[in-house]
């Protein structure tokens, strides 16, 4: 396999690269330098989003704006700089797979804080009787 | 011949400055050993995502006991720093894209420069990370010097929070934010030194002539490990310098 460079960076299958002989490695995709080029721009671009849109007040959406550009980001990384777009689907399916467990890990963490009510206040209660966890209920007042 | 029988399977160098890469003897092809190590590598990169995931895990469970704890503490930090050290990875990122597609085409010195390019990257970013942590200590906010010190029982506090301005002396436990924030960029930090590390490895296999359009694999595999490294990054910066 010769330098053999993509000039779209895009749609094409592997189907077109079999057959340059069995002693190459198997990997065949080149990414173009403008495609990595406009990617970057694309991430350059979305930092400036980031820092711009934490300056406004959107109360409890901030963190899901915050996260929603990363992940676009972070996607831009993983298909482009990665190449997993054009990866095989073992890989895709490995290396994804570790984001559905740390949902799981974010839901059944965030579950449990919700269903707690474990808010500062009855957390200073919660200290003052040595530690023993308090259930929100049995507190006067809250 | 190998003991087994076989015949090695040899892929000749692509000019006369690069060398052949014999295949390990217990892979049948050049694609079977390719397709094994990088599915290995991608495991790994999995393994990962869980590590920090868990450290994410424990931000947002501390952030959303102490909003203002966490956005007190997020001011003190200089989202200038951040953002400029954000642009050095994702640029880095760019560069080291590109010095894995220079060792794709079998472009040598190209590759060199790119790779050359991304340490530096990386030494910079180390440097800026560097005063950030060196004006947290100089505040009492990280006492780098106190970090492997017990917790103080006569003065009820942390020998390495001391909050000698007293910048977060109106949200409670203070210190929470700064040791999550010590702890996710320190284990993110050493990935950086150890991507760097990997980088001057494939710089002196690429010298040697060893990386090329029909063996590029450790290039590749390191290239993923440093973009992983800059994934990491993307969500630190928004949740640490801007805290939403």
């Amino acid at each position: 396999m010769a330098a053999h460079t993509h000039n779209d960076g895009h749609a094409h299958g592997h189907a077109d690269h079999h057959g340059h002989g069995e002693l190459q490695m198997g990997h065949h995709h080149v990414s173009s330098t403008a495609m990595f080029t406009n990617v970057l721009m694309v991430l350059l671009v979305l930092t400036i989003v980031t820092v711009a849109v934490s300056r406004f007040d959107f109360g409890g959406a901030n963190m899901l704006i915050a996260m929603g550009i990363a992940s676009v980001k972070a996607s831009f990384v993983i298909l482009f700089f990665m190449h997993l777009k054009w990866d095989t689907a073992i890989n895709k399916i490995t290396f994804l797979c570790s984001f559905v467990f740390l949902s799981l890990l974010f839901i059944f963490t965030l579950a449990d804080q919700a269903t707690r009510r474990l808010d500062h206040d009855i957390h200073v209660v919660k200290t003052k009787v040595d530690k023993q966890w308090v259930h929100p209920s049995t507190l006067s007042g809250k | 011949m190998s003991h087994d029988g076989h015949h090695s399977v040899v892929i000749p160098a692509p000019g006369p400055e690069f060398v052949p890469h014999t295949v390990a003897h217990h892979f049948d092809t050049p694609v079977q050993e390719f397709q094994s190590l990088k599915l290995g590598f991608w495991l790994f990169l999995a393994t990962e995502i869980l590590l920090f995931g868990g450290l994410f895990a424990a931000y947002f469970y501390y952030h959303d006991l102490y909003p203002e704890t966490f956005r007190e503490g997020g001011r003190l930090l200089s989202w200038k720093l951040g953002a400029l050290n954000t642009s050095v990875l994702l640029a880095s990122s760019w560069t080291m894209a590109m010095g894995v597609r220079s060792a794709q085409t079998s472009q040598k010195k190209k590759t060199l420069i790119f790779c050359g390019l991304t340490v530096l990257g990386a030494a910079a970013f180390m440097v800026v990370k560097f005063f950030e942590y060196k004006s947290k200590h100089d505040h009492g906010l990280v006492i780098f010097t106190e970090l492997f010190s017990g917790y103080d029982e006569a003065a009820k506090q942390l020998p390495w929070f001391k909050d000698y301005d007293g910048a977060m002396a109106n949200v409670p436990h203070g210190h929470m934010f700064f040791a999550i924030y010590l702890t996710m960029t320190a284990i993110h930090g050493i990935h950086v030194l150890i991507g760097a590390g990997l980088i001057l490895w494939i710089m002196k296999g690429t010298a040697k002539g060893r990386f090329h359009a029909g063996y590029y694999l450790p290039v590749d595999l390191v290239g993923l490990y440093w973009h992983l490294v800059d994934l990491i990054w993307i969500f630190l910066f928004p949740l640490l310098y801007l805290v939403p």
